[in-house]
């Protein structure tokens, strides 16, 4: 192409007209070319997949009335474990590794002596939770409720009837022809998979605003009874939530925060290991939790190599690829003794949003991908400032990277997240126009005082 | 003062709470405990047994209650049996897990009529009355989104400071206090018989009746030192065997502190027999008792590094003078209360006397008398019929 210009540029205008009409083409042939040339063009632009933009997002902040310090939990923990002394201390240990700080929160039925979570209870929490967020992002991007044409309500834990997404039809009265869906059950990693369903609505939906929401119940979860392994999850979940507009027009290209470009789904459910590694069940009194097995670790390890393995040759460059294929190659067929190689995600990516599953989860991960501590930095003080809060933790850490004034436009963020089954999913964002430090969002009144250090262990 | 607990009921009619749910209710005391970050604290030990409060943001124990009974029908239970009272405090003590221990609760009884009793239950150690109705006024006035003015006040310095160099006289304990079998870590008195709480209200006519009575020589007493030499006149009466000739004054101090245990704490020795003196003697004795015996307390108490547990209310018979607390500048939602009830627990069997200010509509004094409940009876009867209060 390069070659043919510069010779057509080389010849003065009398020889490009001889040329012209020595090729001897008539009008026929002239509409076919053009016919041809059009369609080409539709053919490409219709089967172009449509931009996905993330218009904005909003995340709940808790009131601080609602904060459990770790003095508090203990208390609460001692008074309500009262026969179990060895499940007391084992809940203190845990909380003194935990890397949550003392301003997280529970909802009101939680902090009763013992708990109260009553169905009426829960489904407040979830309105309170749910409305405020998508209150929040509605002030921030404009959106009237009409103007919402799908609606996915991811929440693991708690699926009544009606749906939480029902509940947000009928609260801001949506419109009769909405597309909405409910997903539960799906774990912490929910929230990646509402993104992807709906990035494929707005393929088959032209012209469409998507409203996501992605949050965790936890009033009917709060486990009851002293099972060591089961226990966990009180000491690490929180309340939270976040609401997330994302639209596929053309008018939003420029207004947008971010454009979706990956979004890729590792699901390891057909080994029987991985499948039963974080199990809901009723332990031997019949009281209901969530089982985390020991192996979690590595099995989290594992379907991480998986998604890697998918995501590595759509994001990295050339030169990383190619490396690891030598050693990969290398590793078959010459010494299988080489060290694997780990390709540098950071030559791939400006930002890191790791869920903030757990200490354990971010210290893993920054270890097999050899972050810094700067890179994991989002991620350990969303677990500090807001404990874990399951699919919407993504979303808080994303918002802490705003807030430091850190995202500027052609930034590769990379959101990781696992869940029960087993997952592990990845979402990549481009930072579409540099965002200036927020004046709001959840990290507003507290963004000063971060990085925190976290101590190792957190003396009580 | 660490086995001894204040409680404090507030009985409120219907339009303080009206509406509110406990939500609401939270909301506001969560702004007042910002104030006083001691009593959201727990208490640990140091390494030498010492007890200190960690403050850690633990909180105050909040209780939900609810009664069958109107407010109106609950009062008039109570004046035959006062100590139904005790349901609308919590009652917990410090104990046996000092860091699992409230020093503060609370708790809000809702009534079938829509009143709110709020029932205080405040560990001495953290203050005194004064200390604990100021809590409560602070309550009030967060309610009313007035600011309070209030410093943050994190550790009570001590304004002497103790000159450890000098060897610390082996002196006997002061009569005030008494030395107590170590608790370990349940702050409770134990008792050798049951303390039962009975209450009396004086109005200002009995009261200058009281006090014309007992004046003598033109010397002019205080309602206070009146009715407390009445009241011991009369216990010792009921006490023939073991005339109380030792009394515990205990009264406000003169110097505007900070929160905390600042009461004076002074003694009465009374060398004859009480029973048969004119009351006007005794209460020039009270009178003129301005020892305070708070200096005294301290070395005893640093004798043994603060290990060692003691009794202030009930070592002897014990007169509180609470005259001028402010129980009844408590307003919820510029509502005041109907009634404010004072009680102590973790009283020696001694017994105490507390003198409060009465409802403000009817003014003169409540008295509340915490004895021994064999003794609660003849008391009453010895006031009915010598001085014709009931």
């Amino acid at each position: 192409m390069v070659g043919i210009s510069i010779a057509i540029l080389r010849l003065g205008p009398e020889e490009i007209v001889n040329i012209w009409r020595s090729l001897d083409i008539d009008l026929v042939h002239i509409l076919c070319s053009s016919f041809l040339i059009i369609f080409i063009c539709t053919v490409y632009f219709m089967s172009k997949p449509r931009s996905v933009y993330l218009v904005d997002y909003a995340c709940y902040k808790p009131p601080i009335i609602w904060r459990v310090p770790f003095s508090t939990f203990m208390e609460h923990s001692r008074l309500i474990l009262k026969d179990n002394l060895k499940s007391v201390d084992f809940q203190m240990r845990i909380l003194e590794r935990s890397g949550l700080g003392e301003e997280t929160c529970l909802p009101p039925a939680i902090h009763y002596i013992p708990p109260t979570p009553t169905m009426e209870a829960a489904r407040e929490e979830a309105q309170v939770v749910i409305f405020s967020a998508i209150d929040s992002l509605m002030q921030k991007t404009g959106i009237k409720a009409k103007d919402i044409d799908i609606l996915i309500v991811n929440c693991s834990l708690f699926s009544p009837t009606p749906s939480l997404s029902a509940m947000v039809v009928n609260k801001y009265k949506l419109r009769s022809n909405i597309k909405s869906y409910n997903l539960s059950g799906m774990g912490c990693s929910a929230g990646l998979i509402s993104m992807d369903l709906a990035r494929d609505l707005l393929q088959a939906h032209p012209n469409s605003y998507a409203l996501v929401v992605s949050t965790e119940i936890i009033t009917p979860n709060y486990y009851k009874g002293s099972e060591r392994a089961m226990l966990l999850p009180n000491c690490l979940f929180r309340m939270g939530s976040a609401a997330i507009l994302l639209s596929n027009k053309n008018r939003d290209k420029r207004r947008a925060k971010y454009r979706l470009v990956h979004v890729v789904r590792t699901h390891k459910g057909s080994d029987d290991k991985a499948y039963k590694c974080v199990y809901e069940q009723e332990d031997s009194q019949g009281k209901v939790g969530i089982n985390l097995s020991k192996d979690l670790m590595v099995i989290a390890a594992e379907a991480l190599k998986s998604n890697i393995t998918t995501i590595g040759p759509l994001v990295l460059p050339a030169s990383e690829q190619i490396l690891f294929l030598f050693t990969l190659i290398g590793r078959k067929i010459f010494n299988p003794k080489w060290k694997p190689y780990i390709p540098d995600f950071k030559q791939a990516f400006e930002h890191f949003c790791i869920h903030a599953g757990g200490r354990a989860v971010i210290d893993e991960l920054q270890k097999n991908l050899q972050l810094s501590s700067e890179h994991v930095e989002a991620s350990r003080m969303t677990l500090h400032r807001f404990g874990n809060t399951s699919s919407s933790s993504l979303w808080y850490e994303m918002s802490y990277i705003e807030a430091k004034g850190r995202m500027k436009k052609g930034d590769r963020v990379w959101q990781i997240a696992f869940g029960s089954g087993f997952k592990c999913n990845s979402a990549v964002w481009k930072c579409n126009r540099t965002i200036k430090t927020p004046t709001d969002g959840p990290w507003q009144d507290c963004i000063d005082r971060y990085p925190v250090h976290i101590p190792e262990i957190v003396k009580l | 003062m660490k086995l001894h607990y204040l409680k404090a009921i507030y009985y409120f009619g219907n339009q303080a709470f009206e509406g509110l749910t406990t939500l609401n209710i939270k909301e506001h005391m969560f702004i007042l405990l910002n104030y006083f970050p001691a009593i959201c604290g727990r208490f640990r030990r140091t390494e030498s047994g010492r007890p200190y409060i960690k403050c850690n943001d633990c909180g105050v124990r909040f209780i939900e209650a609810k009664c069958e009974k109107t407010m109106d029908e609950w009062l008039e239970m109570m004046k035959e049996n006062a100590s139904i009272e005790k349901y609308l405090t919590p009652n917990q003590i410090i104990g046996p897990e000092l860091a699992f221990s409230p020093t503060v609760l609370v708790q809000f009884t809702k009534f079938k009529c829509g009143g709110m009793s709020v029932g205080l239950s405040w560990a001495h150690v953290l203050g005194d009355a004064f200390s604990a109705a100021e809590f409560m006024n602070t309550l009030g006035k967060v309610v009313a989104d007035e600011k309070p003015n209030r410093h943050i006040n994190l550790a009570q310095m001590k304004t002497k400071s103790t000159n450890t160099k000098s060897p610390i006289k082996i002196m006997e304990d002061p009569l005030s206090i008494k030395r107590v079998g170590p608790v370990g870590d349940n702050w409770l008195t134990v008792n050798n018989c049951k303390m039962e709480a009975f209450s009396f209200s004086v109005n200002d006519t009995q009261l200058s009746h009281f006090q014309s009575k007992i004046s003598s020589k033109g010397t002019n007493f205080t309602p206070f030192e009146a009715l407390s030499a009445v009241i011991w006149q009369c216990i010792a009466k009921i006490r023939p065997e073991s005339e109380p000739k030792v009394v515990t004054i205990c009264k406000k101090s003169e110097q505007n502190k900070v929160d905390g245990n600042n009461q004076l704490i002074s003694v009465v020795k009374a060398d004859y027999p009480i029973v048969e003196v004119d009351p006007s003697e005794l209460a020039a004795l009270m009178k003129n008792a301005s020892f305070d015996e708070r200096e005294k307390i301290e070395i005893a108490i640093k004798k043994d590094d603060g290990v060692s547990d003691f009794i202030v209310y009930g070592a002897n018979l014990t007169f509180v003078n609470l005259e001028e607390v402010k129980c009844y500048e408590f307003e919820y939602r510029k509502q005041k209360p109907v009634y404010v009830g004072y009680r102590l627990d973790g009283i020696s069997d001694s017994g105490a006397v507390l003198l409060l200010p009465g409802p403000p509509k009817n003014g003169g004094r409540t008295v509340v008398a915490i004895l021994p409940e064999d003794e609660v009876i003849e008391l009453k009867s010895e006031l009915k019929s010598e001085w014709f209060m009931d």
